[in-house]
Order: structure tokens, then C-alpha cells, then sequence
């Protein structure tokens, strides 16, 4: 396995010409869990999604997985690297099982039914998901949380050692954001798995990731190890928050505390500052 | 195996109706033929005028019937499934209506001042399979040149685009061209099986046999295509291609049935949401169950069209469109609820 999960270099993108994404310069390292953090528009979902050649960019140059990205084919990379998108969709009528089979395909033979191996990740993924009961159940009649639930299943059963998670607690309580990010740190530490993960709550960032990069503005504006970039002073300049950082008696890492809206004006002047010393 | 048993059981009503309605459509006609005598003629144990009735009258009319529908309604099931919208099918596509220009041309250029064909008529559906292919063309080469992510319904917008430039061409043509034809074409418009011969039957059964290795191999990606675009590409899906092959599946189809029995319209609409209901489009089986329904449609059309004013015969797209149009407006007022 490759040391770095991916490598973007000078990447630009941009949503019918507005921009996205600004000459990014990223690596990632593999085998840890990697948290997209930044403010809304920064870039940080535009990015996952050009790693995942899901969206063209505009420039640069991206290599996943030791592999330049346009050199894979869709069937070789979907067995490399799985992703649930912000808002996946398939049709109400659909079941559980079915839709988990369906992140088989990159596996599946052309001939015949669904294969042990098949059969076997899949009721693996339905088990660490809790949905084995609902297996029969059409997708309609599921709540928001199973509903995510589901479709994270379908993204286990491909089983890739990478997965892209854009925003996965969106729809689910705090209880089950939680249980979800247990499973992917169960994941990366008991199967090595890589994960990069969009996550808009910092002090879920801050508990569960190995790695942070931090999007301004379609830029990066500190990327590295969880502590060392979420500190009180980058998180001010990039969202423009007054924040302190505490540490909580048990807890291995700190919370992220704010009470909203910073008062100084040069406080942004610094961020830019800082962008433009990580990203050349 | 459970899932095959279930499709078996679904599938096993259908098989039974599509046979007792050959029975009945084959002895239906000028002279009535009650069913044994009908047996007695498909085994070649009937009277000799039995058998002339039933296989050079009647049976490559119902033949044509069933496989024409069967087309039509895969080519629907296609191409709901490549826009990712259960509004979609051939005519909404303008692939029908492309059939349709290539045979009014067809008509008014072959034609001389006596209102003769100068060619022979067997060309007329060689005109067809190229207006559809034509107008296919178009859909696919838009629908390729189409980055965004909008895709599934800008197909559909394209598609009702070319159609509605399809109907306007034949109309001008219709209007422009000599009267005798244009009364021809009309017929051909709306939809007919009457003139079926054994050659018809034969060239849309080739064009089915053709297409069924296609679809049997391409199953898994047919189903794929229910998943929005993002999350059928990363589970491993080439998107492009697959929308590009399939649609072409579809317009081959659309072509081949409609060269020889005319634009039958809504087939291609109702039956695939008639199989969803009764089979379910995540049964396996389901592609089966669709064209076996659009058999049932086509061929109880075209009884219905010849036993409701005889001797006159309606032509049958006229009674699926009877059937079809309501359905539709069904549909669109029941799926404002369900897709909001």
C-alpha cells in the first residue's frame, strides 16, 4: 500500500464558472482518518469529489492511490476507493438488501446471481450498521437515521480500504453521529482503512481525526496533524468565531468552545496571510 | 430460491393472458374461429382453410402484435431508467416521432403526380428505422456532448425539443405533400399491425433476438442506473457509456417496431409502470414481465380495433393511446405526491 492516499497538485475547479477550488497543493497520508473541515463554499466537498473524479477539474494534476486518476478505470477504482455523497438517492421502492447489493457491482460477476463473497460483505455491512433487521424493508419506510445508516452500509459492502464520506451525520442525532464515527475509527484502526471524511462539526473533527485540512475560500488553510490544526487562532481567522479550546477530564482530546462572532477586523488579513505561506 | 419463485409467480399470470388472448385474437375476425379449431390450426391439424386463415391472415397480425409491444415497452423500461424519470418513453423521447418524419419523406419523395409509389413499399420501414435512428442520433450526440449534472433531465428536454420539431416537420410535409398520401400517412401515424406480414414478423423478432444478449449482460448495469449519478459512479458504474449504449438499445427497438407497425403510442410509458406494480422493477424478471405486458397491450389494441366497428378496422395506436393517455395524466397527478 502506498504511503500517500492522495495528491492533488494545483488543482483548480470551479461549478460552471464560479470557482471552487484555487491551485490546491494537497497530500494525504494513508491509513489514517482525514477530516474536510472549513466554512461553507470553501471548497472542502469540491475537493473530495475531484479525488473521487466525480467532479472534472479545471487544472492540475490528481494521483489517487499511487495512480494518476484518469488512469483507472470506474470498475478498479470503485474496488480502491468508496464514497457516500451529501445527498444520495435511489428509489423509495427500493430494500435495504438491495440497495446494499448494490455497492457490489464493482465485484459482481456479469453471470449469475450474487456470489458468497457478494452475500458475505454484504451481511457484514448490514451487521456494523445495525440495519440487518430492516433488510426487507422498502427505503421509504425508513427514518432519516436508517435512511444514512443504509447507504453507508452500501458504501461498507464495496468493500475498498478507502472511503470518502461527504458530510455523513448529516441527517442523524447526535447518538448516531457518534456511533457512526466509533465505526469508522473501528474501521481505520481494526482493518487499517483510509477515510477522509467532510465534517462541519469541529469537536467532532477534533475527537475522531488523525489528520484535518482545513478549507478558506477554495484554498488550504492548515493542514496537518488533528492538534495542530485546530487550534484557537487558526479556527478564529478561518471562521471568523471567537473559540477557546479545553480540555475535558477524561477525554484524550480537547472541546472546541465558541460564542460566535469575532470582534477584530484584522483577523482575516491574517488568515490570507497564512494561506498563502501553506499552499506554494 | 426465493426470488426466483416469486418472479415465476408473477411472471406465470401474464405468460397465461398473452396466451389465451393469441387464442382469442387469432380466431377473431370476418369468419369467427372458436378455439379448438384455432388449436387444431396452429398444430396443422385443421381443416386446410383453417390453416390458410390462421397462418397467413391472422397469426403474423398477432405475431406482430406481440413482438412490436414487447419492443416498445422494453425500449419505455430503457429509457426510464437512463433519465432516471418514469415520465420517459420513445414517443416522449421524439424517437417515435423521428420514425415519423423518415416515412412521411419517405412518401413524398417516392411519390409521382398520380399519387404512385415510385419505389416499392418495402423501403417504407428502412425510412422509419432511419428517421428514428436519425432523431436518436441527436438525443444520444446531446446528451454526450452534456457535463452538467442535470443530464437526466435535459435528455428528456432535448428529447421533447426533437419531437416537437419532429411533429412540426410532419405536419409542413403532410400539408405540402400530394392528398392521396398524406391520408396514407396518417394511418401509418396513428399506428396499425393490419398490413403484418410473415417478413415484418420476422425482421422485429431478429431485432428482439438481437437486443436480449445486450440486456441479459447488461442487467446489472440497467439496475445500477436507479442510483442518483454520483453514487452509481462511485460504486463503480461508467456512467457515460452505459447511458450512451442503452439509450442506443432503446432507439434500435423503438426503430425496429415502429418501421413496421406504425407510431404506436404510450406502450412504451404504461407497461413499464404496469410491471412495476404487478412484479415489482426490483424483481428479478422484471425486463420480462415489461415486455410481456407491452405484448398484452399491443395485441388487445389491435383485437379490440378490429372487433369494435367491423368491418372498419381502428387502428390500434389509437386505442393505446386511449388506454395510455389517461394513465398517464394518473400518473404525472399521482407523482407529483410521491416524488416531492
Amino acid at each position: 500500500m502506498p504511503d500517500t492516499l492522495a495528491s492533488l497538485d494545483r488543482v483548480s475547479a470551479a461549478y460552471d464558472g464560479a470557482p471552487a477550488l484555487n491551485e490546491v497543493c494537497l497530500d494525504l497520508p494513508d491509513g489514517r482518518i482525514i477530516a474536510f473541515c472549513g466554512p461553507n463554499g470553501s471548497g472542502k466537498s469540491t475537493a473530495l469529489k475531484v479525488m473521487r473524479g466525480l467532479h472534472r477539474p479545471d487544472g492540475g494534476t490528481v494521483e489517487i492511490a499511487g495512480r494518476m486518476l484518469g488512469d483507472w478505470t470506474q470498475k478498479d477504482l470503485a474496488r480502491q476507493v468508496a464514497m457516500l455523497s451529501q445527498s444520495p438517492d435511489a428509489p423509495s421502492d427500493l430494500s435495504v438488501g438491495d440497495l446494499v447489493l448494490m455497492g457490489r457491482f464493482a465485484h459482481r460477476s456479469r453471470f449469475g446471481g450474487p456470489s458468497a463473497a457478494d452475500r458475505a460483505a454484504c451481511d457484514r455491512a448490514l451487521d456494523i450498521t445495525e440495519m440487518a433487521d430492516l433488510k426487507g424493508r422498502a427505503l421509504a419506510q425508513l427514518s432519516g437515521g436508517q435512511l444514512q445508516r443504509a447507504w453507508v452500509a452500501m458504501t461498507l459492502a464495496q468493500d475498498a480500504p478507502r472511503i470518502f464520506l461527504d458530510e455523513p451525520t448529516n441527517h442523524l442525532d447526535i447518538a448516531h453521529a457518534f456511533e457512526l464515527l466509533d465505526l469508522v475509527m473501528h474501521l481505520s484502526r481494526s482493518e487499517n482503512r483510509s477515510f477522509v471524511i467532510v465534517l462541519h462539526d469541529l469537536n467532532m473533527a477534533m475527537r475522531y481525526a488523525d489528520h484535518v485540512v482545513l478549507f478558506e475560500k477554495g484554498r488550504i488553510a492548515a493542514n496537518g496533524p488533528t492538534t495542530e490544526v485546530l487550534t484557537e487562532e487558526i479556527i478564529s481567522s478561518v471562521f471568523g468565531i471567537d473559540c477557546r479550546i479545553m480540555p475535558l477530564d477524561g477525554l484524550e482530546r480537547p472541546v472546541i468552545v465558541s460564542w460566535g462572532k469575532a470582534s477584530g477586523v484584522g483577523v482575516s488579513g491574517q488568515a490570507s496571510g497564512k494561506m498563502r505561506k501553506i499552499c506554494t | 430460491m426465493m426470488a426466483g419463485v416469486s418472479a415465476l409467480v408473477r411472471l406465470l399470470p401474464v405468460m397465461l393472458l398473452v396466451s389465451v388472448l393469441t387464442l382469442a385474437a387469432t380466431g377473431i375476425g370476418s369468419s369467427f374461429m372458436p378455439p379448438d379449431r384455432v388449436v387444431a390450426a396452429l398444430a396443422g391439424q385443421g381443416s386446410r382453410m383453417d390453416e390458410v386463415i390462421v397462418w397467413t391472415l391472422r397469426l403474423p397480425r398477432v405475431a406482430l402484435a406481440i413482438l412490436a409491444g414487447a419492443a416498445l415497452a422494453l425500449a419505455g423500461a430503457l429509457l426510464q431508467r437512463v433519465v432516471r424519470n418514469p415520465m420517459a418513453s420513445p414517443s416522449v423521447l421524439g424517437i417515435t416521432d423521428g420514425a415519423a418524419v423518415g416515412v412521411v419523406l419517405f412518401l413524398w419523395l417516392f411519390s409521382d403526380q398520380a399519387n404512385n409509389l415510385t419505389v416499392s413499399i418495402h423501403w417504407q420501414p428502412l425510412a422509419a428505422i432511419a428517421g428514428a435512428a436519425a432523431f436518436g442520433a441527436l438525443v444520444i450526440a446531446l446528451a454526450s456532448l452534456d457535463r452538467g449534472s442535470s443530464k437526466p433531465l435535459k435528455i428528456i428536454l432535448y428529447g421533447i425539443a426533437l419531437a416537437a420539431l419532429a411533429k412540426a416537420a410532419v405536419t409542413l410535409l403532410i400539408i405540402l405533400g400530394p392528398v392521396y398520401r398524406a391520408s396514407q400517412a396518417l394511418t401509418w401515424l396513428t399506428g396499425s399491425v393490419g398490413a403484418a406480414h410473415w417478413q415484418d414478423v420476422l425482421a422485429v423478432g431478429l431485432g428482439l433476438a438481437a437486443v436480449i444478449p445486450v440486456l441479459l449482460l447488461q442487467r446489472l448495469t440497467i439496475r445500477q442506473l436507479v442510483l442518483d449519478p454520483q453514487s452509481a459512479a462511485v460504486s463503480g458504474l461508467s456512467l457515460d457509456r452505459a447511458q450512451v449504449c442503452l439509450l442506443a438499445v432503446a432507439v434500435f427497438l423503438t426503430a425496429m417496431a415502429t418501421a413496421h407497425v406504425g407510431a404506436i403510442g404510450f406502450v412504451g410509458l404504461v407497461a413499464p409502470h404496469v410491471a412495476r406494480i404487478f412484479h415489482g422493477q426490483f424483481r428479478s424478471g422484471y425486463l420480462f414481465s415489461v415486455a410481456l405486458t407491452g405484448s398484452f397491450l399491443v395485441l388487445a389494441a389491435d383485437t379490440l380495433a378490429r372487433i369494435i366497428a367491423p368491418p372498419l378496422e381502428l387502428p390500434a395506436g389509437a386505442l393505446t393511446a386511449l388506454v395510455g393517455a389517461p394513465l398517464f395524466l394518473y400518473l404525472l397527478v399521482k407523482g407529483r405526491q410521491s416524488h416531492a
